[in-house]
């Protein structure tokens, strides 16, 4: 955050217009356009204030982005949290985002109305478009010139250069036949001046972004939304945990109880926002035991399909340098011999050591001598990754768990176990990288089986007895409480969820501003 | 400049910032004198059991002693990384549980405990417990199918230690906390193959000498 615009600050006796819980994706596009619509607006983040110098390319130490209040994680594909999707700090996952940011394929809002399966969106990526290429514009995605799969879509930004792996998956595309592109990064390629933030330099191609971007280049809502909304006079609070939210008589929400240095604090409000991710969100509700006459709350919690496929190459590949994921490809978004409904993208993989080693160590049960020489291949290694539809299920959900946390609030229970469609993405997936790999002579290819991202668990939709909020993202049971996160997509589509966050995140502030 | 044995050139790099430096720099000099987390009993098999997982000696220079098991030991009692496994208890007890649960299991087997047991009797031990074939059903200790969820996380510990220490780090040629200094944020200008820069590190590892076709 940039240090240059004296923040405004609200006493917790005023009845501010918005309150907002969370400063990620969700959070802070919503508290910029609020802001500067004369809104008085107050973010609370449960995380610090991390200055974007200090972060370290150190895996261990740069946890500290993760979100590290204890997630108990159950079912049969238990769900690893904290890196690709779980993060604190102002700023919210995106400060250790991959910034891979595709855009939502139009077939993914209508699922059930193509397959029968799943669920469709109330509305389709027409009514998103705008929203979305605003986004885009305003916290800077570098792309290619030409996108195969889109040719209208334009970038402000020239793609940075290719690292190995996207090099290498280029040839296993062109070995197979599948047409591949540089995907679309959120990070800037050429110094800028940032409204509201100050300068932002080119990326540097240090490899890093998971463990923080040091010069501004990634695209977070840090450097973009919430100088934005500062600028305008909202206030952030960092290092604010919420946990009790308070209503009237009538049922509508007052405020909000938050400990801040072990005191507890209350902010009054007119109109509280909900922006803690799939997995906080619900776990607020539940505790308070609110805007659940659905019976949905918590329910229906999706991942993506995230199969991973390692090769080791002859040349020094050093899979920690340049832009970790650039190569896409989208051809597999309706595989034609698909077994399965949806689709999934394509993208290379570089990789910091201590993660593709956590990788390589849950995968496989080698030891020995055998263990460390898969490890001494790291420098030789690059790797492709899909992000696919995951089907809402009702065994998936979130709830509370028996064991109570610092707070003395129940820590969250996820269930996560795939079902047959993701399955059978996952084995299609798996031979495909693996072929593509094999194609261009990879050796000692290891297929990981895994999930990432958060999305569901507070679903969107027209009906009040099957959906948590309507279209724009209201309480159907408190009108003045909105969610604005991943928790209300009604389905996972296979597209990174950021984007699709921040553009719903615009388009629930303008709602409010309606109303 | 010349560097004692233990101090990794890529301490010494300008692509190096000085927190970076410092969280590296901490984990050349760990206190071993007494357990933070676990029992003595415990901490005992943890450091037999080690050297089967995963031994160093073809990576580091020989005599090099990285203290894995200490500083494992010390991080079970650190930050974690915000979840577990909910058919696991919480961290510190299921690393004691689990370590008991496998020197149990080395007396009722072999008659020894586990700290006793030849190399290849502990590391059979250990692939029987990757496999799901070790477990106790019993307070304080963990059934098999908790065992078998456990290696995963006592592989993936070990795997963070060693990959995240700046010796390691060096022998194996990884560049990866050379991300840029304070003044100067180089990071990397060749990001292709075979284009190491100079600032990298070479790898040193012995295990790699056969085989390196990066120079």
């Amino acid at each position: 955050m940039s240090s240059s615009t004296l923040m405004k600050t609200f006493a917790e006796t005023d009845i501010v217009d918005t309150l907002i819980i969370g400063s990620g994706a969700g959070g802070a596009p919503l508290a910029a356009e609020l802001a500067r619509n004369g809104k008085s607006v107050v973010v609370l983040e449960a995380g610090p204030a991390f200055p974007a110098t200090g972060h370290t390319p150190d895996e261990v130490a740069a946890r500290e982005l993760y979100w590290l209040h204890e997630r108990l994680s159950a079912g049969t594909n238990p769900q690893a949290f904290g890196g690709n999707n779980s993060g604190t700090g102002l700023g919210g996952s995106l400060l250790h985002y991959g910034a891979f940011m595709p855009r939502m394929d139009a077939r993914d809002f209508h699922l059930h109305t193509e397959t029968g399966k799943g669920v469709d969106w109330p509305f389709g990526l027409n009514e998103l478009l705008p929203y979305i290429e605003r986004v885009e514009s305003f916290i800077g995605v570098s792309g290619p010139a030409h996108y195969p799969w889109d040719p209208e879509r334009r970038y402000a930004y020239a793609p940075p250069p290719a690292n190995s792996a996207a090099l290498k998956m280029r040839e296993g595309c062109d070995a197979l036949g599948l047409r591949h592109a540089d995907g679309p990064a959120a990070l800037i390629t050429r110094d800028i001046e940032q409204p509201h933030f100050g300068t932002r330099h080119a990326c540097a191609n240090c490899g890093a972004c998971h463990q923080g971007c040091r010069n501004g280049a990634k695209s977070g809502t840090d450097n973009t939304w919430l100088p934005m909304a500062v600028a305008y006079g909202a206030e952030l609070r960092p290092g604010c945990f919420a946990h009790t939210i308070e209503r009237d008589s009538s049922g509508r929400v007052t405020g909000v109880v938050y400990r801040q240095n072990g005191v507890e604090h209350r902010q009054k409000c007119a109109t509280l926002v909900l922006a803690a991710g799939a997995v906080e969100t619900p776990r607020l509700l539940l505790t308070n035991g609110l805007a659940n006459s659905s019976g949905q709350v918590g329910q229906n919690y999706m991942t993506h399909v995230s199969t991973q496929v390692w090769g080791e190459f002859d040349e020094d590949i050093r899979p920690n340098r340049g832009y970790p994921s650039l190569t896409i490809t989208e051809d597999m978004m309706r595989p034609k011999d698909a077994d399965f409904v949806g689709g999934y993208l394509v993208q290379s993989l570089g990789m910091m050591p201590a993660t593709w080693s956590q990788n390589l160590a849950r995968s496989t049960t080698t030891r020995g001598p055998a263990f460390a020489r898969a490890l001494a291949g790291y420098n030789r290694s690059a790797g492709m990754g899909i992000n696919g539809e995951c089907l809402p299920r009702p065994e998936n959900r979130v709830t509370l768990s028996n064991e109570k946390d610092a707070f003395g609030i129940p820590k969250p229970l996820i269930e996560h176990s795939y079902g047959p469609n993701e399955w059978a993405m996952h084995h299609h997936a798996a031979r495909l990288l693996t072929q593509m790999w094999e194609a261009v002579g990879a050796k000692d290819i290891r297929v990981i089986d895994r999930a990432a991202h958060m999305i569901g668990t507070c679903r969107m939709g027209t009906d009040a007895d099957s959906n948590v909020v309507n279209p724009v993202g209201r309480s159907f049971d408190i009108d003045n409480l909105w969610i604005s996160d991943h928790s209300i997509f009604p389905s996972a589509a296979a597209a990174n969820p950021a984007l699709a966050i921040m553009a719903l995140s615009l388009r629930t502030a303008e709602a409010m501003l309606k109303t | 400049m010349s560097h004692p044995p233990d101090r990794p050139e890529i301490l010494d790099s300008d692509h190096l910032s000085t927190r970076t430096r410092e969280i590296l720099t901490s984990r050349l000099s760990v206190s071993t004198t007494q357990p933070r987390t676990l029992s003595l009993r415990a901490y005992a098999v943890l450091d037999a059991l080690l050297p089967v997982l995963l031994p160093l000696d073809e990576i580091l220079p020989p005599g090099t002693d990285i203290s894995m098991t200490a500083r494992i030991d010390a991080a079970l009692s650190g930050p974690r990384d915000g979840w577990r496994f909910a058919d696991l208890p919480p961290d510190a007890e299921a690393w004691e549980s689990a370590l008991l649960t496998l020197d149990d299991a080395a007396t009722e087997q072999h008659g020894l405990a586990f700290i006793h047991l030849a190399p290849d009797l502990r590391g059979s031990l250990l692939d029987a417990v990757m496999d799901g074939q070790v477990g106790l059903d019993r307070a304080g200790r963990l059934t098999a199918s908790q065992m078998k969820r456990w290696s995963g996380d006592l592989r993936g510990e070990v795997v963070d230690c060693i990959m995240s220490d700046p010796r390691i780090q060096q022998a194996l040629g990884i560049s990866s906390s050379l991300t840029g200094g304070d003044t100067v944020f180089q990071g990397f200008t060749n990001v292709g193959p075979d284009s190491r820069e100079d600032f990298e590190p070479k790898a040193t590892a012995s295990l790699l000498q056969m085989t390196d076709s990066s120079e």
